[in-house]
């Protein structure tokens, strides 16, 4: 995935309270509209208006990572971890955002499927997903 | 129960054992033409199988129009540190901390080797002179698919495109027009249901063809095919998968090959949605090492529309070996 990494301005530290922090500082970078799924200009202007997701949200996105792509338990998963990375494919990332619809009774657009690239972005998606539903 | 074919719509068939091709005086190669039917080689026949090596990178004759040449590596092949050390020296620096980025050995490994595999066989195909494969650049579509920057670096202008599984890296390099593949692992699980995932993503024909299929191996088996030419479909078309959503085109199965249709819808009315196949785009579907499926997708030039595509299968291990496959045509 060609998006930019803002890995350069956002903190390090390995907790969500910073992930969260660098979230926000992140917000500027509507380059993340040039990937190789096409403009993402409302996904970007998504991720400006809502909060970085839940802890929770994040660890059990992780959960179904670590599932789908069969890694061990004790493997350490952060909520910037790219897909890629830990040796997801195109059928792996469509088969996760299939398990995260189950889980978390959502539907995701295909466009959106195929772009997700971290756990975060994942986690994002589905909270912003779910707060768009209708109340039950 | 399907009977499994090695090579879909191929003709051009005979056996052509021992052939050299005039060029290739410096590299020896015994290769046999398979047939759709025939099995790939008994052991003797690999016993006798004379490989080539060279210490540098022999040159290549470029893909022919309607010629896709298709590359592959094994993984488990490829042992000696040196070797790796060697490889991961081609590679540029944004390519080594990717390499860097993947979390494991294995997949650092990969990585290395996918790299290795564009530059070296890049670097193969340049007529003029040799051409150092860590002098390539590359560059991305508007869309993000990778292209050869060959106006910048005075090369061959090719279109080439990369898949890999676990256990195998492939490259597919063409001239005159895009291309796109796509390989999976024969024995790949699907964690969900084969249908529910179908019906989740696949278009409407594709679903009611895999519903047909009765034997779950064997409707594992044409779903993962079908996921492979579906992708080699939109690798080939290089604008993302947002351009074709999996639902809006359908890859029909024929007897003498894979066709494209597309579904447009024209009026509201979804009974008047048409179809169009006559495509403008070439598929063939192969097996390699017995192992996996590889879809390669090109686009259909219109003086070529309808004529076969030719594919040349290669296995290799850069600087130590390549293999001659196969040389097969897969019609429409």
């Amino acid at each position: 995935m060609a998006s930019l990494s803002a890995t350069s301005l956002s903190f390090k530290a390995p907790s969500i309270q910073s992930t969260r922090i660098s979230q926000v500082l992140r917000k500027p970078s509507s380059f993340q509209s040039i990937s190789f799924g096409g403009f993402q200009s409302s996904k970007s202007l998504r991720l400006q208006i809502s909060c970085a997701a839940k802890p929770e949200t994040v660890q059990k996105v992780s959960d179904i990572v670590k599932e789908q792509l069969a890694l061990s338990a004790d493997t350490a998963l952060t909520a910037e971890s790219k897909f890629s990375a830990l040796g997801a494919d195109s059928l792996d990332t469509v088969e996760i955002v299939m398990a995260l619809e189950e889980k978390f009774n959502i539907s995701v657009e295909e466009s959106d499927a195929q772009n997700i690239t971290t756990i975060q972005e994942a986690a994002d998606l589905i909270e912003d997903l779910v707060q768009k539903k209708p109340a039950a | 129960m399907e009977e499994e074919k090695k090579f879909v719509g191929g003709w051009g068939k005979g056996n052509k054992m021992g052939e050299r091709r005039p060029e290739d005086i410096c590299w020896k190669e015994r290769w046999v033409d398979v047939g759709s039917a025939v099995r790939l080689l008994d052991l003797s026949a690999m016993s006798q199988m004379q490989r080539s090596f060279s210490i540098d990178l022999p040159s290549l004759r470029l893909p022919s129009r309607r010629e896709t040449h298709l590359w592959y590596i094994l993984p488990d092949e490829v042992k000696s540190t040196s070797l790796l050390k060697r490889y991961s020296q081609l590679l540029s620096q944004t390519e080594k901390d990717r390499v860097d980025q993947m979390r494991g050995d294995e997949l650092k490994k990969n990585a290395l080797l996918a790299r290795t595999l564009v530059r070296t066989t890049i670097a193969r195909y340049q007529t003029n002179e040799a051409v150092d494969p860590r002098s390539l650049m590359f560059k991305k579509n508007m869309y993000g698919k990778p292209e050869l920057d060959w106006q910048n670096c005075n090369v061959q202008p090719l279109h080439f495109n990369i898949s890999h599984t676990d256990s195998l890296i492939a490259c597919g390099v063409t001239v005159h027009v895009p291309v796109g593949i796509d390989v999976e692992d024969k024995e790949r699980k699907i964690k969900h249901d084969v249908l529910t995932f179908a019906k989740r993503f696949y278009s409407a024909d594709e679903v009611n063809c895999l519903a047909t299929i009765l034997d779950p191996e064997a409707q594992r088996k044409e779903f993962i095919k079908l996921w492979t030419l579906k992708e080699a479909y939109v690798k080939a078309l290089g604008k993302g998968f947002s351009a074709a959503p999996f639902n809006t085109f359908t890859i029909q199965s024929n007897p003498g090959g894979y066709n494209l249709c597309k579904t447009s819808e024209i009026t509201a009315n979804p009974l008047e949605e048409t179809k169009k196949c006559n495509g403008g785009w070439k598929f063939a579907l192969l097996e390699l090492a017995d192992s996996h499926y590889a879809a390669v997708c090109t686009e259909d030039d219109q003086a070529d529309e309808g004529a076969p595509m030719r594919v040349i299968v290669r296995k290799t291990i850069p600087f130590v070996e390549d293999q001659l496959i196969l040389k097969e045509y897969f019609c429409n």
